[in-house]
């Protein structure tokens, strides 16, 4: 309590008396901006205009062979909180230490040896060239390989889990508010046994003290993806708007409803016009644009799509559901759909 | 004690009784000249550890009537008083070298009980007779369990420790691993643990299973250097090491009470790890408190020390400036020694990590995965939010991210889901700007007060008067620092001057003065609202006095009246202690106001309404006559007289109060015990009444007392009622 008064004079921003004791208020005066200080609870606001998709040849940035990883897999959701102390430098390290983490958690009281590979083989890959600003980390990316103690020699290693940690876009005022010792990658996308994703996250949780929590799509986003990925038709071709609804009915009704994209497109052209300058696409857009469908749905169904749950989108450049599960399918709109879901962690992360 | 300094002095001579009945033959002369001289000699203790230091190898052992007799001596001497250093090093030497013979070697390390401390460097020659290795198995072992049995008492361990490979080599040998790996336990430092070690000890585990020693060595030496080695524990292996000083506990502990003030041992050498296992099963782990470990990445080269290797406060006074954070900030809401430490921590990084976790977990929990209700789920919110509280209120200050989860809790929450743990939370919540409270506080808790039961009434009063204490404790705390700024934020984006800080209080004195008159009105002055009302009143009241704020707030009509004509004694002798004490905090205020003028102004309303208050107290009470001119309380006489009560003026005076009535009765019993009917008006006159306040006050009505002695002069006529002199 001590340093309360003199912090006042202080003219740098770091407090050298004592430490206040109000756990996390004047320490972290940064990120409270966001997280703590009442009154700017609601800072981080969930954004009601973003710009159009654009396609980048995103593979003149990055290594095709790193995006390939990243396509064509369904990747489950979660959020983390920063990592402390995560170098991108050690991943070497990590590697080694991550497999003896399973090893050792598969056979629960045996000791295991760090660097000694033996039933899994764990890489840690930085996929340069993904993060858009200077804030943004770059992305991680690990492979679990199995090698069964009996398998013959030539036997190449089964990769049986992939993860990557990614930020792409990241609201740049929360980024430059934490501390230079953290490092926020808030989008954690797995495929893999349910067992081994506990454990790769139990072992991030120990060694970088972060924490994980499941991240669900609200319809919001899968609206704006609709919409987003509609656009994109002219340049690229999406080849259909499956949208999937889930109707609140005995016994619940599952809608399946599969657009023509010509005709979504056309629809998309007749709310957001062309000609606005800076091309930006705002919340009332996508929302007369998501009415248009459901409007000529009920003309033909007599159904109120409005009183379900849209529960999945998917175009060819992808695919995402209500309980987030994503698919990638083209790699030239990955930034669009990363930028929208490295934001809906940090929501998640930060209500 | 027989010390070995006058063992040098000794001449190498037969002693001992069956030395002369040898000579039994002898001339009596010669016997005589000899017990002389035996008189002249030290003890015979001294004696015999002369003729054992100097047993050789290769002595026949078999059959040598001597060599037995001085070792009986010496061992009788051992197990009754305790061997000294000196001779511990001696019998020890004779012991491992077998010099003595196998059967002997067992046998002396069988009474080898140190007096004091034992010689490091006795261990030291006693490991290297190991490295000889022509000890039988058995002997070896003993040797280490007695090692381990006395580890406590060896002067130093440095030069031990200098050897550790040597001790380390033995954890081979199959039989004598148990007892080494606890050795090795006790002796292992962060220097000691190289990857060639780990390696050595995992091939051993590879041969001999799960051995719980070697896990529990491995454990600790994975503390050390968790980049090393990587270990989890199964919830159901017992870890720790067994005790090995069977053989010895009852001699040790026999010959340590004797000498008591030496250095004492400890008996349970065993050391239980503190990790506790978890036993849930539940997929969500939220609100597990992890256990401490180390950071994976710690500086190799860093001398520093762990959390986990805390085991008394002494030893983290110590080491203070040299702990290294564990791998998780939330670990350290899990002891109660990592708390104590958490008070110095200053890195801001630290505090953010914790933050982040806590609120991660209080999120996930409550906010995002809702309770489903079930017994278990509760019980395991229960005890963390309990940990969270203990530990905020063993640093006294609340946490950001409790404080930021309570904001947005408050607004979904039913007023009934763990509550006691959610409003002792809520006290915690640290001094905010008043233009918050409103929104972040005040709304939600409006809606839960005025929709919930009375019980749940005055847990809010309750909590709200313990958030009022903090807030006042830790404004005086910082004023007296001489800081009447307040920064909230050292970003100094929010800063609070003592003004802010004075509107914050009166908002939420107000805030409470508004809960407290309506919920009183809608639960008919239910008496425990009551009494929680006026503990809170009880905290206003001495605002000044007590925490040096110069402020006075009174409570309102809604709670003053409610509070003077209450049917319950308790809640009008707690009025009487309120109005005694806003009278000394106003009396003391305008004494200051005068003598230094530019301090603080306490307004001429706050006086007024003081002194309304007063007189309405002052006669209802005593003068037995009511209306106070000029305030608008006054109510028509007429409307009074249709009540057909009679003397209704002196209906609520110190003998017809409702709450006081009783003790009249009884007063009235006690001096008229014959009198049929009952004229409480007899008590008013002469001697009586004095005799009645004195019955009064004697019931512990010391809040009366206090409130009639200084308002009105206790004992003196009726008429005497001296108004305060602060009155305006």
């Amino acid at each position: 309590m001590e340093g309360r008064g003199s912090a006042v004079g202080t003219p740098a921003s770091r407090p050298v008396t004592r430490r206040s004791k109000s756990y996390g208020r004047s320490c972290v005066e940064a990120p409270s901006y966001f997280w703590q200080t009442p009154g700017h609870l609601t800072v981080l606001k969930i954004p009601t205009s973003r710009d159009a998709a654009k396609s980048q040849i995103i593979t003149n940035k990055v290594d095709p062979e790193h995006i390939a990883l990243l396509v064509k897999n369904e990747w489950k959701l979660s959020y983390v909180t920063p990592l402390h102390c995560f170098r991108h430098t050690q991943l070497k390290s990590y590697s080694n230490h991550l497999s003896a983490f399973i090893v050792a958690e598969k056979q629960q009281g045996v000791a295991v040896e760090v660097g000694l590979e033996a039933g899994f083989k764990v890489t840690f890959t930085a996929v340069l060239g993904l993060a858009e600003t200077d804030e943004d980390a770059e992305t991680v990316f690990i492979q679990i390989q199995s090698k069964p103690v009996f398998a013959a020699a030539a036997d190449a290693p089964k990769v049986v889990w992939r993860g990557w940690l990614t930020c792409v876009n990241g609201d740049p005022e929360y980024l430059r508010s934490l501390p230079p010792d953290f490092v926020s990658l808030p989008l954690f996308c797995t495929s893999g046994p349910e067992s081994l994703t506990t454990l790769v996250k139990s072992w991030f949780e120990r060694a970088f003290d972060c924490n994980f929590g499941s991240l669900a799509l609200n319809s919001t986003t899968l609206n704006w993806l609709a919409a987003l990925w509609t656009g994109c038709h002219p340049t690229c071709n999406i080849r259909y708007l499956k949208l999937a609804w889930s109707l609140p009915t005995q016994p619940p009704l599952d809608v399946s409803y599969t657009v023509n994209p010509q005709d979504a497109w056309e629809l998309w052209n007749s709310i957001h016009t062309e000609e606005s300058t800076d091309d930006r696409i705002d919340i009332k857009e996508v929302q007369s644009f998501m009415n248009g469908l459901e409007t000529h749905f009920f003309r033909h169904f007599k159904i109120y799509l409005s009183a379900g749950t849209l529960v999945k989108v998917s175009t060819a450049l992808g695919s995402a559901q209500l309980d987030g599960k994503i698919k990638i399918g083209n790699s030239d709109y990955i930034t669009t759909l990363l930028t929208l879901l490295t934001e809906c962690a940090l929501l998640k992360m930060l209500t | 004690m027989a010390d070995l300094s006058n063992l040098t002095g000794l001449v190498s001579e037969p002693s001992g009784e069956s030395d002369s009945s040898a000579s039994s033959a002898s001339n009596r002369s010669l016997r005589l000249a000899e017990k002389q001289k035996r008189k002249g000699e030290a003890d015979p203790f001294g004696v015999a550890v002369k003729f054992l230091s100097q047993v050789e190898a290769g002595t026949v052992v078999r059959g040598n009537d001597e060599l037995e007799r001085n070792i009986v001596v010496v061992e009788t001497v051992a197990v009754s008083k305790g061997l000294s250093p000196e001779v511990i090093t001696v019998l020890l030497d004779l012991a491992l070298s077998l010099n003595a013979g196998t059967a002997n070697c067992t046998r002396v390390l069988k009474f080898l009980i140190p007096a004091t401390v034992v010689p490091q460097e006795a261990i030291v020659k006693g490991v290297s007779w190991l490295c000889v290795g022509k000890m039988p198995i058995n002997a070896q072992v003993l040797f280490v369990r007695w090692v381990l049995t006395v580890f406590d008492l060896i002067d130093c361990k440095d030069n031990l420790r200098s050897i550790y490979g040597f001790i380390f080599s033995f954890v081979t040998e199959e039989n004598l691993c148990p007892f080494i790996c606890h050795l090795l336990y006790l002796l292992t430092m962060r220097e000691q643990v190289h990857p060639y070690r780990v390696r050595k000890l995992l091939d051993i585990q590879a041969k001999m299973g799960r051995q719980p020693f070697l896990t529990q060595l491995l454990v600790l030496y994975k503390v050390f250097r968790p980049d090393l080695v990587m270990l989890s524990h199964p919830a159901r292996v017992r870890t720790g090491f067994k005790n090995h000083n069977s053989t010895w506990k009852v001699a040790l502990s026999a010959v340590q009470r004797k000498n008591k003030g030496a250095v004492l041992v400890d008996q349970s050498l065993s050391l239980d790890v503190k990790e506790k296992p978890s036993s849930r099963k539940r997929k969500l782990h939220h609100l597990a408190i992890p256990p401490l470990s180390s950071a994976f990445d710690s500086n190799s080269s860093k001398k520093a020390f762990r959390l986990q290797e805390l085991r008394s406060f002494k030893e983290l006074l110590e080491n203070i400036h040299n702990i290294e954070l564990p791998a998780q900030m939330g670990s350290l809401l899990g002891s109660a020694l990592a708390l104590h430490y958490l008070d110095c921590v200053q890195d801001e990084s630290a505090f953010l990590r914790l933050n982040f976790w806590l609120g991660h977990s209080l999120q996930e929990e409550f906010l995002l995965c809702p309770v489903d209700g079930s017994s278990d789920n509760t019980s395991e919110a229960c005890r963390f939010l309990s940990t969270i509280l203990f530990s905020q209120q063993f640093l006294q200050e609340g946490f950001s991210s409790t404080e930021s989860f309570l904001y947005k809790f408050l607004s979904v929450w039913d007023g009934s889901l763990l509550r006691p743990q959610i409003l002792d939370l809520l006290s915690d919540i640290p001094l905010m700007p008043s233009f918050y409270m409103h929104k972040l506080l005040f709304e939600p808790l409006k809606q839960l007060y005025f929709t919930s039961t009375v019980f749940f009434k005055c847990s809010v009063i309750e909590c709200l008067n313990s958030m009022l204490v903090k807030w006042l404790t830790w404004h005086s705390v910082s004023a007296s620092e001489g800081g009447l700024d307040i920064s909230l934020n050292s970003n100094s984006t929010m800063t609070m001057t003592l003004s802010g800080f004075m509107d914050s209080v009166m908002e939420l004195v107000r805030f409470v003065g508004l809960l407290a008159s309506e919920g009183l009105r809608l639960e008919n002055c239910h008496i425990l609202l009551l009494n929680q009302t006026l503990a809170f009143y009880e905290t206003v009241c001495d605002m000044f006095l007590k925490y040096s704020l110069p402020l006075v707030i009174m409570p309102p009509a809604g709670v003053f009246y409610p509070a003077l004509f209450a049917t319950d004694s308790i809640s009008v002798d707690r009025l009487g202690y309120i109005m005694y004490r806003y009278r000394k905090n106003l009396t003391l205020a305008k004494k200051q106001e005068q003598q230094r003028e530019q301090t603080f102004h306490i307004s001429r309303n706050t006086y007024k309404e003081f002194n309304r208050n007063l007189q309405a107290m002052v006669n209802s009470m005593w003068n037995s006559w009511w209306g106070i001119p000029g305030s608008d309380l006054e109510i028509d006489k007429d409307l009074i007289a249709l009540s057909k009560v009679s003397e209704p003026w002196c209906r609520f005076d110190l003998i017809h109060h409702p709450a006081l009535f009783s003790y009249a009765i009884e007063f009235h019993q006690r001096c008229w015990p014959e009198r049929k009917d009952v004229d409480l008006g007899s008590i008013k006159t002469g001697k009586y009444w004095n005799w009645y306040m004195e019955f009064l006050f004697n019931q512990g009505f010391d809040g009366l007392n206090n409130f009639i002695q200084t308002n009105t002069g206790h004992g003196i006529s009726c008429q005497d009622d001296r108004q305060p002199s602060s009155q305006t």
